[in-house]
């Protein structure tokens, strides 16, 4: 839905970061929990549509890791891999919303071609 | 098209940033300037999220006639074209500023932040900010508010929140709309309630209609509680 907008984005959280080695970028590497709803194959194709627009980023490739969705257990902090959006703990089968991971939006590494 | 992958692939050595950046950063930082904006103000502020036609428009509308002398309220509505909803808002009596999204799926808070510029707000009790339509995206936007509350229309089905679980997960008051519809569609608020406790075991839960006044009065009442809680928090910082 906003995969385009999340793309440019990422290019200008980078232009603010790396202002100085913005031609150098050759990849971006993305991870992304379950719930933010990113699918990889629609970010690789907004990222496609983006560089039409920008050209000068066409030698950079996007790479997208998806994390699942684990929350803690309130009553025995018990870890759990939630399964079909059950928000149960699997040890105490207790209900539980405390999300440990799976809302992650996060650029987790940048590559850049080193011309020394 | 962009050129093929193979040909992008770096030449010669490269050079690795391991980086945490968050790419809704920018969002939430402008969130927190919303908060901090508005803080001197004790102003109850509310994310009103939904499919397109729940019924967001409408229940303002209600609770501008029901509360309009009890509470001083006013409304961001975004719309991606039209000022309709801001024309609905207003004939009821409340002051009310049309957010252009330009056919965004969402509301971002830089959006917010931009239309408090243009809007009165000294002295509103409540702020709500109508979202755009749209179960998905609106979910990961955080837009300064105290709670989101999110509508679900007996006629949409009641598989939305196994369907949407990430706007039931952040939402604190979940909403069955247009309950006057109950005997006519195959909803069932239990079980509904049920699927959306399982995302979030502490949801609030309120089958509403704007149209026969069911539920209104429970509306009406969090909504009073919670204006009371913000000023009363206001008043002990
Ligand atoms: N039967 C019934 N219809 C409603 C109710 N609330 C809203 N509607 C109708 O649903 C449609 C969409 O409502 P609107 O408030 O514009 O939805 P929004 O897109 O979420 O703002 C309109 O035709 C309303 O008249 C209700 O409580 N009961
Ligand atoms: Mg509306
Ligand atoms: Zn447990």
């Amino acid at each position: 839905m906003h995969e385009i907008s999340l793309v440019r984005n990422i290019f200008s959280t980078l232009e603010h970061e790396f202002p100085e080695r913005m031609d150098k970028v050759r990849g971006i590497y993305l991870t992304v929990g379950l719930l933010t709803n990113l699918h990889p194959l629609l970010m690789q194709s907004a990222f496609d549509a983006v560089l039409l627009d920008e050209p000068r980023y066409n030698k950079t490739s996007l790479h997208v890791k998806v994390l699942p969705i684990k929350i803690k257990c309130a009553a025995c902090g018990a870890e759990t891999e939630v399964q079909q959006y059950k928000f149960i703990c699997a040890e105490c089968k207790t209900p539980g919303n405390q999300v440990i991971q799976g809302e992650e939006m996060l650029i987790t590494q940048v590559e850049f071609e080193d011309t020394e | 098209m962009s050129q093929p992958k193979s040909n992008r692939a770096p030449v010669g050595s490269v050079q690795c940033e391991n980086t945490t950046l968050n790419l809704l950063k920018a969002n939430d930082f402008v969130a927190k300037a919303i908060r901090d904006r508005l803080a001197p103000h004790d102003i109850l502020v509310l994310n009103i999220c939904s499919s397109p036609g729940s019924g967001k428009t409408t229940l303002l509308q209600e609770t501008g006639r029901r509360l309009k002398d009890t509470l001083k309220m006013g409304v961001l509505v975004g719309d991606p074209e039209t000022e309709r909803d801001a024309i609905r808002i207003r004939e009821a009596g409340i002051d009310c500023l049309q957010i252009v999204t330009g056919g965004m799926c969402h509301i971002e808070a830089q959006m917010v932040l931009q239309g408090l510029d243009h809007f009165n707000y000294e002295g509103l009790d409540v702020l709500f900010i109508e979202n755009v339509g749209n179960l998905v995206c609106p979910a990961a936007f955080d837009l300064g508010e105290d709670y989101r509350v999110t509508l679900i229309s007996s006629t949409e089905g009641d598989d939305k929140p196994k369907k949407y679980p990430r706007m039931f997960l952040t939402s604190e008051l979940m909403l069955v709309s247009k309950a006057d519809l109950l005997p006519y569609v195959p909803f069932s608020v239990e079980a509904v309630t049920q699927d959306a406790k399982d995302i979030n075991p502490d949801l609030e839960v309120i089958a509403i209609s704007s149209l026969n006044g069911a539920g209104m009065n429970e509306w009406c009442k969090w909504l009073e509680q919670k204006v009371a809680e913000k000023k009363k928090a206001g008043i002990e910082a």
